[in-house]
């Protein structure tokens, strides 16, 4: 019965109010979109086959949150990327940095604690 | 061109010039990607309008290029009024109105002020706060609306089927003018000109030996200074030339670029002149001793005179350029289907 008063409940204020929604989806997804990339990057891939790597375990991203995701990353020295052939064509191809694999580790650590903490909070 | 590189040329104008080539590459390699991964699921090449229809699912380039440049602000009365895709736009086109209405009302009070007039400072001051209240409520409202339409249909906008429409619009109207427009420079056009010209020379001329005509009263009291012996001979070249040039188009009335040509030639010699005059800083000198103050209070106005002169000169200038560049359009282009 809870789950039916919640679910009628959400998709009332999520009909009422798809803005609202959207941009807390937004939020949601922000901090594990970065976490999901990093963790992708573990083996080298380029922009499209991450992408739809992403796509294929669920996680649909946008060309322009993920391009300029990847650039802030590597700018930030959690990523290395380098020019290369293959399929006769020049891609971009990326992979962990030695701090992005430090990083990724506490991150995942971090995820797991608040994954943990949410379940027994909602649980009630 | 394809519609990738057309997408891509739409983008890059919008990227950081440092990052552009390195985004772009990466865009377009990711975008063909996708194109050749739809085209080995369905077994055939993508058409022109479903290659389209990729592109057009990445959002509009205004879109895509924010989200690789920094934050350049936005502007908000509670809810978001203007998101940092459009505010550097914003801010531009503002600056631009602001900046043009500005030196329009200086060049109304200016002019009021050498007629005469008495000019208070209130009201300069309540004009200014007046056109700054109403440029910065029209602007904002305009683009508030754009950025309501980009945030609720990101996808919808497309800077190329606007470009093409653009585009389309403007062919059209090229043709019509191929079909319809005048074909020879009007010999009515040309007689005025050479008239006016002839008169405006003349007048010049006396001017020179009779500073009367000029000042009036005051030509007892003050003179031309040296910087018009300077200018003064490129001037009478100038309308030489602009009489010759009205002539042989009484003759010839078919000989638009000839005109064209002529014209935007004589405008820059126009604007050299205005420019050299902009930066002499004495413009009239006391023809005696006593009158040192009335060419001080003179020396003080012209300048606004000079750069309305300018202004003006520019505004010709403009004129003519892109009279040239549409006739040049019109004779380059491919003569109209008979009917």
């Amino acid at each position: 019965m809870y789950n039916t008063v919640y679910d009628v409940h959400h998709m009332t204020h999520s009909q009422s109010n798809p803005d609202l929604f959207q941009n807390l989806c937004l939020e949601l997804r922000r901090g594990s979109l970065i976490l999901a990339v990093l963790a992708c990057l573990r083996s080298e891939q380029y922009g499209y086959t991450l992408r739809k790597a992403l796509a294929d375990r669920g996680l649909d991203i946008e060309e322009g949150t993920l391009y300029p995701l990847l650039r802030r990353l590597e700018t930030q020295g959690l990523l290395l990327s380098e020019w290369r052939e293959a399929e006769k064509r020049n891609k971009r191809f990326y992979r962990l940095s030695p701090l992005g694999q430090e990083m990724l580790e506490k991150l995942l650590a971090e995820w797991k604690a608040i994954d943990a903490s949410l379940a027994e909070i909602v649980k009630g | 061109m394809q519609p990738l590189d057309r997408y891509l040329s739409n983008l890059a104008k919008l990227l950081p010039a440092d990052q552009r080539e390195d985004i772009l590459r990466e865009l377009s390699e990711d975008i063909r990607s996708e194109i050749e991964d739809k085209e080995s699921e369905l077994g055939r090449p993508l058409t022109e309008a479903e290659q389209l229809e990729v592109i057009r699912r990445r959002g509009n380039p205004l879109q895509v290029a924010a989200a690789y440049t920094p934050n350049q602000g936005t502007l908000a009365f509670g809810p978001q009024l203007i998101g940092p895709v459009l505010f550097p736009f914003y801010v531009r086109v503002l600056t631009f109105n602001l900046g043009l209405t500005f030196l329009i009302v200086g060049v109304i009070f200016a002019a009021l002020s050498l007629a005469g007039q008495p000019i208070h400072f209130r009201d300069l001051f309540s004009s200014v706060i007046l056109q700054l209240f109403l440029q910065l409520a029209a602007v904002t409202f305009i683009f508030a609306l754009v950025e309501k339409h980009l945030s609720r249909q990101p996808h919808d906008w497309s800077k190329m089927d606007f470009q093409t429409s653009f585009q389309a619009a403007i062919k059209s109207q090229i043709e019509r003018k191929i079909q319809s427009g005048p074909k020879e420079i009007s010999r009515f056009d040309s007689i005025a000109v050479l008239v006016a010209s002839s008169v405006a020379l003349l007048w010049l001329q006396s001017l020179w030996a009779n500073q009367y005509l000029l000042f009036g009263p005051a030509a007892a009291l003050i003179s031309l200074a040296p910087i018009w012996h300077v200018v003064y001979l490129p001037a009478v070249f100038i309308m030489l030339v602009t009489i010759v040039r009205a002539a042989i188009n009484i003759a010839r009335p078919d000989w638009i670029r000839f005109r064209d040509v002529v014209s935007v030639l004589l405008d820059a010699a126009s604007l050299a002149i205005v420019y050299t005059l902009m930066f002499a800083h004495t413009w009239v000198v006391p023809a005696v001793s006593a009158s040192e103050h009335i060419a001080s209070a003179v020396n003080h106005w012209a300048p606004i005179a000079i750069f309305a002169s300018a202004i003006i000169a520019l505004a010709q200038t403009i004129h003519d350029l892109i009279r040239l560049y549409k006739n040049w359009r019109w004779h380059s282009a491919p003569p109209a289907p008979s009917r």
